[in-house]
């Protein structure tokens, strides 16, 4: 309980320390901000060896499994720049990366995305109720004129020019609710840190 | 227009006083504004609720503390309608320090519900890997998790032994901030395995989530904060969500107000510039 309440005290200083810049920059903010990015790099550093080097590579070596050694060099030659006369051998692991993501990542972007996206845009407007079939109308002349914008083997005039400029009408709507997205999330952001002071720290807020 | 001047030049320091203090009045005085309930928040309670008595949710916290404020009360809320449902909860994450959030909200709502870790509910922490994990993970489970969060062997607990495959999953529940997360169980969990997928995100990744929704690829959806107090209502559950609407609606008018001065403030100065006479 005694920990408890030094966490939520240091906890509380250190909200505060930052919400200090908002006056100015002050020592007590900087203090705040380097201990921020201190503890962070520790703890990344714990969790990647406990959580990911250890338990996938370490491990099963030190069990026997003799053939972990092979990703264990291969990682290793990625510090191989640092050496100008063997530099070239970074290119294995490299073209190994590049590979294997290459291969998971387009397969999957076609079968998880493009083809059930493409199938989304396929919406009736017939026999639907009026909103929806309006509502599946704006989506279908969105994606078209969206993509007559990004439509660049052709110079923008005349109909085309039309069609990419009623596209940018329909992006701007899309940043617009993105932006008021952000918005929100960064109050939700400030309410969650005034939350903890009121109700973590001075239990003035049930 | 003398006023129109002198707001010109505002200190930015008074703004952010303004902000502080629609933050904080409503939160000591609750206004109790009321909270609609969208389509899909909407989606991820009937999934819930459709859900028969000792089905698996996995749920995937990927999230760290910086999104904290937006994703703990959708995690609690979940977690609280899924125990009030009898379902087990098989919790991991994508992101390293997500598991620590998702373990603290699981440990207080399971004492409060009497729920046993091992056949009730399990963590096992996170999971690196991203997507070549999670396509490991739907073929065999025991690829890629073989101990708990604690480091006890994932076969010593009933639940643990329970699920082997994507097959076992019902639902997925991923609380996402970021990458990896909901975008790589929608591409390749649901993709490859088929298990339906409900998302909790930040508000600021929700509106690239709507298509996924279009396309069915995602079941339902939180959308950051606001999702999270929409979700407390439906399970009838005061969390963090619903006290910091009143806030959050607070500081929204208020931010509106400040959009509309700033142009009102911006045409006077160019009509000033441009009117016959000026330097």
């Amino acid at each position: 309980m005694f920990i408890q309440t030094i966490g939520i005290w240091i906890g509380a200083f250190l909200t505060l320390a930052i919400f200090s810049f908002l006056y100015r920059d002050n020592p007590v903010y900087k203090v705040a901000e380097n201990l921020f990015v201190g503890v962070s790099a520790g703890y990344w550093a714990v969790v990647l060896w406990f959580d990911f080097a250890w338990p996938n590579l370490f491990a099963p070596l030190f069990q026997g499994r003799i053939y972990y050694i092979i990703p264990i060099l291969i990682g290793i030659l990625m510090f191989a720049p640092l050496f100008p006369k063997i530099s070239w051998l970074v290119r294995i692991p490299l073209t190994f990366t590049m590979g294997v993501a290459m291969a998971v990542a387009i397969t999957q972007y076609i079968q998880g995305d493009i083809i059930p996206q493409l199938q989304g845009t396929f919406l009736p407007l017939r026999g639907v109720p009026f909103f929806t079939a309006f509502s599946n109308l704006l989506i279908i002349l969105g994606v078209i004129f969206t993509l007559i914008y990004f439509y660049f083997s052709k110079e923008h005039k005349g109909a085309l020019g039309v069609g990419a400029k009623i596209g940018v009408w329909f992006m701007m709507v899309s940043f617009g609710a993105s932006f008021g997205y952000t918005i929100m999330a960064r109050v939700s952001l400030l309410i969650g840190r005034v939350y903890y002071l009121l109700h973590d720290w001075l239990r003035v807020v049930r | 227009m003398k006023i129109l001047d002198k707001l010109a030049v505002l200190d930015r320091r008074i703004i952010y006083l303004l902000v502080g203090l629609a933050v904080i009045i409503p939160m000591l005085i609750p206004l109790g504004l009321p909270v609609d309930i969208t389509r899909p928040v909407q989606n991820v309670y009937d999934k819930i609720e459709s859900l028969t008595e000792g089905s698996i949710v996995l749920m995937s916290t990927d999230y760290d503390p910086g999104s904290e404020a937006e994703l703990y009360p959708a995690t609690e809320a979940i977690i609280e309608h899924c125990f009030r449902r009898n379902l087990k909860i098989y919790m991991m994450g994508l992101w390293p320090a997500g598991s620590a959030l998702g373990e603290r909200a699981l440990d207080t709502l399971a004492r409060v519900h009497g729920k046993r870790y091992g056949s009730d509910y399990v963590n096992v922490g996170y999971r690196p890997g991203g997507a070549v994990m999670l396509l490991s993970l739907g073929r065999n489970f025991r690829d890629v998790i073989r101990v708990d969060y604690t480091g006890r062997p994932i076969d010593s607990l009933e639940l643990g032994r329970q699920v082997r495959s994507a097959r076992d999953i019902t639902l997925v529940m991923t609380l996402s901030a970021g990458d990896p997360g909901v975008i790589h169980w929608v591409q390749y969990f649901h993709a490859r395995f088929g298990t339906p997928i409900c998302a909790a995100t930040t508000a600021i990744m929700a509106p690239r989530q709507y298509p996924y929704m279009n396309s069915g690829q995602l079941v339902g959806l939180l959308g950051g904060l606001k999702g999270a107090a929409e979700y407390e209502t439906l399970v009838k559950r005061r969390g963090r969500g619903l006290t910091g609407m009143d806030s959050q609606s607070i500081v929204h008018v208020l931010l509106v107000l400040f959009i509309i001065l700033g142009n009102v403030i911006l045409i006077n100065q160019k009509r000033k510039k441009s009117a016959p006479g000026a330097g």
